[in-house]
């Protein structure tokens, strides 16, 4: 029928017969050319690639992250990658960079294929023990020494059953940043930072009114919203195990957390409806959204004190001010700040060297390195060796101080990888796009999390009993 | 009147065509510019071309490899496809015995079947056969993928092809092997070419199969390498947009040298 | 050298086969089993692929867990399935994305019947529109992820133009984002239409048109009398298969643009099974969403199965 359109009428079919049989060297090219493509595919097979070649080199892979939290990780990695080999030329180590939206999927299906890296970065807290309960997580402890491990900080966020899973790189906190020029121009005081929920709507409202955008931020990868739940929804609750609980679902916990998590959606729709962030926030990743405080497009944002640091070259130093976020929940813990050593290092249980790897992940915290990343970054290392009172810079002094005032937690690390991927994002969503209100993002937390038990089981009871451990 | 309806025709065209061509300009005015000029001027033309964002690609990013898996991917996968659906549509064009319309049949269904409902299973199989960051993984996939089309594609056109023909080799006593060998090979060039083609895109251009069987950064091919640099890239817009722009350069090439190939083989799978 | 292949020396060089006397048996095989041999390695190609995949698939579908610690949960996934927000809106999505399917086939039928005769540029033409087709879908998806961006290229062309009604966060809006993707879809699929519709108009032999001229009918009476119904078959399956598209293969315009988001308000059916079973690692419910997605694609597929005989029957 009408095909013949599309291949010629049934007419010149026999002429093109005959033109045709002069495309015999054609074919005599394609046939070889099939035969050579079957030939490389079975040379593609593992067992005649490289691993095979005589090669005595220890090859280390590490899937590593954090130049999200601090521009110049992936930097300073490098360099101490190049020294180390240069030192140990028997070792080769491969760094692959991960994303925000990369970190959690790409281990969880390497997790499950159990191949792939042999040192990964994770978020600290859940989505390392989770993976270390599920057996792909072998424990750093079985291969550092205590008398080193002793020198980590915040070990504890990483620590199960008397085993500490990884190693920390650094230590960040999540401040308020405001831009004083443009809080001078909006006529407040250029500073001092908002330190109750209720000024910090009065200087968006005072900054809204000059034509400036006050709160630059991005949540089209969801990491707006899981910011908001990390540090307001934290403020909410008197202990973690409040959350713990809550997705255990032990007695009345559950519905204690919902009610808390309705009061936290609410007041950031107010922040949200009274037009106080950038009008794409939901079209930005938060990375992207970064970039409006350093171009001077947005006043305030909340950002690690890597970026805090970056951003104050850009724009000079004087015109940065960083403080704690604006109190406003009455929880006991709404009197924390938000500390984390954010990422984390491990070996994965299928590598085959995991010495090597440890013996690398030790060297690392030496003194120089630790003090090299210092100074290529700015940030904190997460090590007691670092001789802190050397900083001199007053914005990092200022952050350092926020950082050490007392107890620390960042809450996002305290529930499940999924229910961070299937609730808390797409419910910071709902509220930052306008198209839910604060019950249906608590709506979705219920499910979410009745979802993820029935459908984890095995990491559900793990999960359970971790929480209960009072960790 | 006709001379005001061609000026309209003429306009709507080249309206159209901005339309089809714009998102591709802007890939490559952007892959010129610094990050600088871009923040400040997106859409403008780029007064200071630079090309340090091809030179940080290729020397900083592992897309040479990239691009080379992914040629290495496309000719294994579309090679055997081809090779595997001629010889099936000869046994069902040209030979004799139940069950040969009933696989033509099935063929035309499994067309149309979404590659991620196969997902799950491949990859535990993959997972099992110890493939996983394997190319073999996916180059086993994708010509299972292709094998479909490809038959389809092979019987409707070895159907054209006068029965006479092979009939009187036949009688002569020919084997099947020299009749595919010496009457229909000879004459399939054109098609054959045309079929590479279309199952060459296919592949080239694949992500999901991509993204989840092939995870090691030496081994992901050029899109699923692609997407997975965009989160950490976001901001760099010209870095990105250079990436981008290697990866659709080799089809822009092939197309403006093989056009009709591209055209006769991609709409070949209407209205059989 | 040439010579050589004229069809009368090419069936002289075919050696009839007179090798010593095969035993009968091997030369019934040889004659009534070759088809299967040939065929063997297809099948097992799809037997691997395809069969294998159905049947796990569906075993997979009532299990719950990553890979490695898989637990038995009888039907409770798809249960949950029609629970799941995600999921729901995914499939929903899925649904709303063929509205692009009448958009693609009648913006271009239209610009098929408009460039339906020869004129100075016509190829060239036709080139250009197709080419968005074969462009990988990656690429260009972030060349307009930064084109759609709030306050990106468009919305500040929209800006300059004095359009400020229409300027929207064009992905970042729950009820702006399927138009967006749609948008996508239909830019890349337009040539696609075009070149089919081309080619079929071509094909209307040319007397009819004339004769219908004669009869005093005017362009627009010819192209809705004589020539759509003339390819109404192409148009058919062309909207068949862009439905199938639609259906099936818009993973990468959804992980690309806008990994899903806002709320899920993008997601689609094949970015629900990748979100769950791999970037989760709960491959029970993403195997459920597949095999609910075969069910929905099979309908589809025996739709176009359906056109098909029907057009065979037609073409007698």
């Amino acid at each position: 029928m009408n095909s013949t359109v599309l291949h010629g009428d049934a007419a010149s079919k026999s002429t093109r017969l005959t033109s045709s049989l002069k495309r015999h060297v054609t074919i005599k090219f394609l046939s070889s050319f099939c035969v050579v493509a079957m030939i490389l595919g079975v040379a593609a097979l593992p067992t005649a690639g490289p691993a095979g070649a005589a090669s005595k080199k220890t090859s280390i892979t590490y899937w590593f992250w954090g130049e999200s939290d601090i521009p110049g990780m992936t930097k300073w990695m490098q360099q101490r990658i190049a020294t180390y080999e240069q030192q140990n030329p028997d070792v080769k180590i491969s760094l692959v960079p991960q994303s925000n939206t990369t970190i959690i999927p790409s281990f969880t299906l390497a997790a499950q294929s159990k191949t792939g890296p042999d040192l990964d970065t994770q978020w600290a807290t859940l989505p390392t023990i989770l993976p270390a309960l599920g057996g792909s997580v072998t424990p750093i402890s079985n291969y550092v020494s205590k008398a080193d491990t002793s020198h980590w900080l915040n070990t504890n966020e990483n620590t199960y059953k008397g085993k500490i899973y990884a190693m920390p790189l650094y230590m960040i906190g999540v401040p308020l940043v405001w831009n004083k020029k443009l809080f001078k121009k909006a006529g407040l005081n250029p500073n001092v930072a908002p330190t109750t929920w209720a000024q910090f709507l009065a200087d968006c409202k005072a900054l809204k009114a000059h034509g400036i955008t006050p709160f630059g931020m991005g949540n089209q990868d969801g990491y707006f919203g899981a910011w908001m739940f990390a540090i307001y929804e934290k403020q909410m609750l008197n202990s973690i195990s409040q959350l713990t609980q809550g997705v255990a679902g032990t007695g009345n916990a559950e519905t204690k957390l919902l009610g808390s998590l309705k009061s936290m959606y609410t007041s950031f729709q107010t922040l949200i409806k009274d037009g106080y962030v950038n009008s794409n926030v939901e079209s930005l990743s938060l990375n992207q959204g970064w970039q409006l405080f350093p171009q001077g497009k947005a006043a305030m944002s909340f950002t690690t004190d890597g970026n805090a640091l970056s951003w104050a070259k850009t724009i000079g130093e004087a015109n940065v001010g960083a403080a704690k976020p604006p109190i406003l929940g009455t929880g006991t813990l709404a009197a924390t700040y938000d500390v984390t050593q954010s990422s984390d290092e491990f070996i994965t249980s299928w590598s085959k060297n995991p010495k090597a790897d440890a013996k690398f992940l030790e060297w690392l915290h030496e003194p120089k390195n630790m003090i090299a990343l210092n100074k290529e970054t700015g940030a904190f290392p997460a090590d007691n060796q670092f001789p802190l009172k050397d900083i001199t810079d007053p914005l990092a002094r200022a952050l350092d101080k926020l950082d050490t005032s007392g107890t620390s937690v960042w809450l996002e690390n305290f529930i499940p990888p999924q229910i961070d991927s299937n609730a808390d994002i797409p419910a910071g969503q709902l509220i930052t796009s306008g198209s839910g209100s604060p019950s249906q993002a608590v709506d979705l937390w219920k499910q979410q999390i009745a979802l993820w038990r029935t459908q984890q089981p095995t990491q559900f009871k793990q999960f359970s009993a971790w929480a209960s451990s009072g960790s | 009147m006709q001379h005001v309806r061609n000026t309209l025709r003429q306009l709507l065209l080249i309206g159209i065509s901005i339309i089809s061509l714009y998102p591709v300009w802007f890939m490559l005015s952007t892959a010129l510019k610094s990050s600088k000029s871009y923040t400040l001027d997106p859409t403008g033309f780029p007064t200071h071309v630079t090309f340090a964002n091809f030179s940080t690609v290729i020397h900083s990013w592992p897309i040479l490899l990239w691009m080379r898996n992914s040629l290495f991917v496309t000719v294994v996968a579309v090679g055997v496809s081809t090779v595997i659906s001629i010889m099936a549509a000869f046994a069902i064009v040209f030979g004799r015995g139940p069950g040969r319309e009933s696989l033509f049949r099935s063929n035309i269904a499994l067309m149309a079947i979404p590659p991620v409902a196969l997902l799950i299973p491949m990859y535990t199989l993959m997972v099992s056969l110890g493939l996983i960051n394997q190319l073999p993984s996916v180059m086993i996939f994708y010509t299972g993928l292709l094998v479909p089309f490809s038959v389809f594609f092979f019987v409707n056109f070895f159907r054209e092809i006068p029965m006479e023909l092979v009939e009187a080799a036949y009688m002569d006593g020919a084997p099947h092997r020299r009749i595919l060998r010496k009457i229909i090979l000879p004459i399939s060039g054109a098609s054959t070419v045309t079929l590479v083609i279309v199952n060459a895109i296919f592949v080239w251009n694949e992500l999901l199969v991509a993204l989840v069987f092939l995870q090691s950064n030496t081994s992901r091919t050029l899109m699923a390498g692609l997407a997975l640099y965009q989160g950490r890239y976001v901001t760099n817009e010209p870095l990105l947009m250079a990436a981008a722009f290697f990866s659709i350069l080799p089809l822009v090439v092939l197309y403006i040298f093989g056009q009709r190939f591209f055209v006769r083989g991609l709409t070949a799978g209407i209205g059989k | 050298m040439e010579s050589m292949n004229s069809p009368s020396s090419l069936q002289l060089s075919i050696e009839t086969d007179e090798r010593s006397a095969p035993d009968e048996r091997k030369v019934w095989r040889r004659r009534h089993l070759w088809p299967y041999g040939y065929m063997a390695p297809v099948l097992i190609a799809l037997a691997l692929v395809f069969g294998y995949s159905f049947v796990e698939v569906v075993r997979y579908s009532f299990y719950a867990g990553s890979v490695g610690q898989l637990t038995y949960v009888g039907i409770s996934n798809y249960k949950e399935l029609f629970v799941d927000p995600q999921f729901i809106h995914s499939m929903f999505n899925n649904f709303k994305l063929l509205f692009t399917v009448p958009i693609v086939t009648i913006l271009a039928l239209a610009l098929a019947l408009v460039i339906n005769t020869t004129f100075r540029g016509v190829r060239q033409y036709r080139a250009i529109v197709f080419l968005p087709y074969i462009l990988p879908a990656t690429a260009m998806g972030l060349s307009f992820s930064y084109l759609l961006q709030g306050n990106g290229v468009l919305d500040s062309l929209l800006k300059t133009l004095h359009l400020p009604f229409l300027i929207h966060d064009w992905l970042g809006s729950p009820s702006w984002v399927m138009f967006s993707i749609g948008g996508v879809i239909v830019w890349q699929q337009f040539g696609f239409g075009v070149v089919v519709f081309s080619a079929a108009l071509l094909a209307v032999p040319g007397e009819t048109i004339e004769a219908a001229r004669m009869d005093g009918a005017n362009w627009w009476i010819v192209q809705r009398k004589i020539l759509i119904p003339q390819i109404k078959r192409i148009i058919e399956f062309f909207v068949i298969l862009q439905a199938i598209i639609v259906l099936s293969s818009v993973f990468t315009y959804v992980y690309v643009l806008t990994g899903g988001g806002p709320a899920y308000s993008s997601s689609v059916m094949e970015f629900f099974i990748y979100q769950n079973g791999f970037a989760n690692g709960s491959i029970g419910i993403a195997s459920a969403g597949a095999v609910v997605l075969l069910a929905i694609a099979s309908v589809f597929i025996a739709i176009y199965l359906w056109a098909r005989s029907r057009a065979a029957k037609a073409a007698g």
